[in-house]
């Protein structure tokens, strides 16, 4: 009886604190997703969607390790590059299927994951972001390097990858099934990988790991072996970072060097900060507000919308993409520094949750004494 | 034969890379920004002291030195202009947090990036001295053949350094700095405006980006280009944290160590040259792994 | 006889500045001791040594026998110290409550919680104790200051320590809070009575009425050991407090 009074008030004040957006919100997003396919959506706006589920799975490991515990991450690439180099080599040396390369890759990305902790675990805010950063991008490097161009293909990677769903027929101008086979896959990917990571986010875990956040030293006077924590938090993103490399390189077939690149490493910063650092669903949002933002809105719809009032777009609009879109990363960055999401999420429950929560407490604990005393 | 070269070239970048790290030293020192755009600013340089030779050619006709050299003071001049409206407009707002320093100017970088995409579209300006100068005529130290722009960039960086010591040492200004790069609320109940002296920081610390920039594509081999700003970038963030985030000092040691590495891999090492930018990034790493405060690092990170 | 707590010729330099000058004492189950002395004189420094945050450069500090020097700070917490700090250090982000289970989380203080007993439960209990309980789903960033004691306390006892280091607890408090914490702590000693508890504090008045022994400490070295009593009439102590008598 109690034990259930106290779990009401422990999930309703994580979710004051903790960010968990109207849980409706949350079926509705999931349904409209699940029925798009339906939708005569052109396999073009398919892989829009798909890009970003596995963006999102991306961010979301990248912000469980920077959101929740406090590491500044800022060479998440790394994991992407070894999965994706990963399964990409078991493929060209042993021609192993898709469902054997994956985990294996999945297994070397945690083992990876756990050895660069070590290093990572004494080093602190700046300094870890740099140490993080520079991991990738060295060995981004030596994998152009000419004499290793045999094993690692160089500028152009390793290419011929098998596709996920190549059992399934051939796509018709219709309908392609191997892209809606995708979809899907990716979609139930995210949510394996969201559900997983928030179940550890709510758990005592991830309680602890926010004290690591908040605190270290406090939480090191807790008794809490912190080294032990961070490592775990180091190989949970890192496993789910390494599934997003792998997931991509099969996707679109090739595995290279701006796999471990820095615009990588840079994605799920932005994007979390668009969505909302240290919720779970933040990044989540994030990378679909990127992904909108990006492919479709700047690639899609500005041109057409040109074409409708018969204005022409300048050669050089390319290029202005990614300035207009930074630009506009700036300003919601200057606006909102906690990510845009959340930002809706606590307006939101400032409305609702806020007002009772303040009896709330106090009313628990009335009840909670009534009980005792029976 | 090595050996000589790999001594005279490491010398002159050297100095000129201590240049590029104060400048990025001093902005973190004195306002704790770590300015990821530092590596813009110096891709700025070039690109600006392109655009005014070949205005100031075209004006005057080409091949005279003097004229370069006003485009190289007003290149400078122009990008520690950039520098503060870059600080007001998009760091002012947040500069007590870190994190979202770092993706602002992050941004920031990709914007420039982007818009020099848009006005020189993807080609690769040469940066040089007039032809006809003095500055190309080479002559021989130590048995190699160095041009004399490269010995100029040498003496201008090192004495450049020198006065900037000085300045920051015994002028009012530069002890400000250091008032407030120790304590910023002492300072500013000295009555010291930090707000100002930030912006005035920033301004110094582009120019200095800037200059280098200057100095090293027009004595070397380099061409501009939009994505220039990534190597310098990472070549400040390795020499400051070799020689301490806010030392002046290790940003003159870590400036040689680095820049004598980077020739080192480059001669030496067979294919070097492309996997020279490496080099800064396994020194940071193994800095920061093995003695995080470098080698003259201010700030400690104490336990309690 | 062992000592729960043996301190000899603990030292400890920053530099050229000795903070603690071959300090020695020792502290027996179920006592509760102050530690007193003017600004400077090295008692958080002591009180660093001896919980682990802090390596000293000679001397020994040993818990129930057993040397603890150079131990991890995680590693001494579950042998058994809790300290408070001086300046808190609450989890902010955290609720109330869940501040305390993070001290239920670590292997100490989870053996405690038998399977009838859930974390929360635990909390709870830990919260009563220290009079938190309608704070407890408040985010800890938005609790006041003195409450804000209360948790550190709440949170060092969440381990069920053996020995008890609290760092001026009553820093900051009003009457009113001292008095209540002064009947807290009292009554946690009375609960528990093989528990040593070392307490640092400036207030005299509230420090001298719960303690049975006090320690003087002045630029880190101890000059006075005694009741009380003896205290409050020892001369040196009173030179180092007031100045020399004119």
């Amino acid at each position: 009886m109690v034990r259930r009074y106290l779990r009401t008030c422990y999930s309703s004040f994580t979710a004051h604190v903790f960010d968990i957006p109207p849980r409706f919100m949350v079926f509705l997003f999931l349904i409209v997703l699940l029925l798009l396919p339906m939708a005569e959506l052109s396999p073009y706006y398919l892989s829009i969607i798909i890009q970003a589920n596995v963006l999102a799975i991306f961010a979301v490991s990248w912000d469980l390790l920077v959101g929740r515990t406090g590491q500044i991450s800022l060479g998440h690439a790394i994991f992407f590059g070894i999965g994706s180099y990963a399964t990409a080599l078991l493929f060209k040396y042993y021609g192993l299927p898709v469902w054997i390369t994956i985990p294996i890759a999945l297994l070397i990305g945690s083992l990876a994951a756990f050895l660069l902790g070590f290093p990572c675990l004494r080093v602190k805010g700046p300094y870890l972001a740099l140490v993080t950063m520079a991991f990738p991008l060295i060995i981004g490097t030596i994998l152009k390097w000419s004499p290793l161009i045999p094993i690692f293909g160089g500028e152009f990677g390793i290419r011929g990858l098998p596709a996920f769903f190549s059992f399934l027929p051939d796509p018709t101008p219709q309908v392609n099934y191997q892209r809606i086979a995708e979809y899907y896959l990716t979609l139930f990917l995210l949510f394996v990988s969201s559900v997983i990571i928030y179940k550890i986010a709510k758990s005592k875990t991830g309680i602890v790991l926010v004290s690591i956040l908040d605190d270290e030293l406090a939480s090191k006077a807790c008794g809490i072996n912190v080294t032990k924590y961070k490592l775990m938090a180091f190989m949970i993103s890192g496993l789910f970072g390494t599934l997003a490399g792998c997931v991509q390189t099969h996707l679109l077939h090739v595995a290279n060097p701006p796999n471990f690149g820095l615009t990588l490493s840079f994605a799920p910063v932005i994007i979390t900060f668009l969505g909302g650092i240290g919720t779970i669903y933040g990044p989540i949002v994030g990378a679909f507000i990127y992904l909108i933002l990006d492919k479709y809105l700047l690639t899609d719809l500005l041109p057409k919308l040109c074409e409708y009032f018969n204005v022409t777009l300048p050669d050089e609009f390319e290029y202005a993409k990614l300035l207009i879109f930074t630009l506009i990363v700036i300003i919601l960055v200057i606006k909102w520094p906690r990510g845009v999401a959340k930002f809706a999420t606590d307006k939101l429950e400032d409305l609702e949750e806020a007002r009772d929560l303040d009896e709330r407490g106090p009313r628990i604990w009335k009840r909670y004494k009534r009980k005792e005393k029976n | 034969m090595l050996i000589e070269q790999i001594i005279i070239f490491g010398a002159i970048s050297s100095g000129v890379y201590a240049l590029l790290a104060l400048g990025f030293t001093l902005i973190y020192g004195v306002s704790g920004v770590t300015n990821l755009a530092h590596g813009s600013f110096y891709m700025l340089g070039a690109y600006m002291f392109f655009v005014l030779s070949s205005f100031f050619d075209d004006l005057f006709g080409s091949g005279m030195v003097s004229t370069s050299i006003l485009a190289l003071i007003l290149a400078v001049i122009f990008v520690g202009i950039v520098g503060i409206l870059t600080y007001r407009i998009a760091i002012h707002p947040i500069v007590g947090d870190q994190v979202a320093v770092m993706v602002i100017t992050v941004c920031l970088a990709l914007v420039f990036q982007q818009s020099v995409l848009l006005i020189f579209g993807p080609t690769f300006p040469p940066v040089r001295w007039p032809e006809g100068s003095f500055l190309v005529i080479s002559t021989a130290i130590l048995g190699v053949t160095v041009q004399y722009s490269r010995i100029l960039a040498f003496v201008v960086s090192l004495g450049l350094f020198s006065s900037l010591l000085v300045f920051i040492t015994k002028t009012k200004i530069g002890k400000a700095m250091r008032a407030v790069s120790q304590d910023r609320e002492v300072a500013m109940l000295m009555g010291i405006n930090t707000e100002r002296l930030y912006m005035l920081t920033m301004a110094l610390s582009a120019m200095l980006a800037a200059l280098a920039s200057i100095l090293i594509t027009t004595s070397t081999s380099m061409s501009a280009g939009a994505w220039m700003w990534l190597y310098p970038l990472a070549l400040s963030f390795s020499i400051v944290i070799l020689g301490g985030l806010g030392s002046i000092k290790g940003s003159l040691v870590g400036g040689f160590i680095v820049g004598y590495a980077e020739q080192t891999v480059a001669i030496v090492v067979p294919e070097g040259g492309a996997i020279v930018g490496v080099v800064p990034l396994v020194i940071m790493v193994i800095v920061l792994l093995s003695r995080p405060k470098g080698l003259f690092g201010k700030r400690v990170e104490l336990e309690e | 006889m062992m000592h729960l707590l043996q301190i000899e010729n603990l030292t400890k330099r920053f530099g050229g500045l000795i903070a603690v000058n071959n300090v020695s004492f020792h502290i027996d189950e179920g006592e509760m001791v102050g530690i007193i002395g003017p600004n400077g004189a090295g008692k958080t420094t002591l009180f660093n040594l001896i919980s682990g945050f802090l390596n000293p450069d000679s001397g020994t500090v040993k818990f129930k026998g057993g040397n603890i020097i150079g131990l991890a700070t995680h590693k001494i917490v579950n042998n058994g110290i809790a300290r408070t700090f001086q300046v808190v250090r609450p989890f902010r982000h955290l609720p109330v409550i869940a501040n305390v289970m993070v001290a239920l989380k670590s292997p100490r203080g989870a053996r405690k919680i038998e399977w009838i007993k859930t974390f929360e439960r635990k909390a709870v209990d830990m919260l009563e104790d220290v009079g938190l309980t309608e704070l407890m789903l408040e985010p800890a960033e938005n609790v006041g200051h003195g409450d804000l004691k209360r948790l550190e306390m709440a949170r060092a006892l969440a381990t069920e320590p053996d020995l008890l280091m609290l760092d001026e607890p009553f820093g900051g408090l009003n009457p009113l809070e001292t008095d209540f914490l002064m009947k807290s702590i009292q009554r946690v000693h009375l609960d528990h009575p093989t528990r040593g508890i070392i307490i640092v504090e400036h207030k005299l008045y509230a420090l001298m009425q719960i303690v049975q022994r006090v320690i003087v400490l002045h630029q880190g070295e101890k000059i006075a050991e005694g009741t009380p009593e003896e205290t409050a009439k020892n001369k040196k102590v009173i030179e180092v407090y007031m100045g020399k008598a004119m």
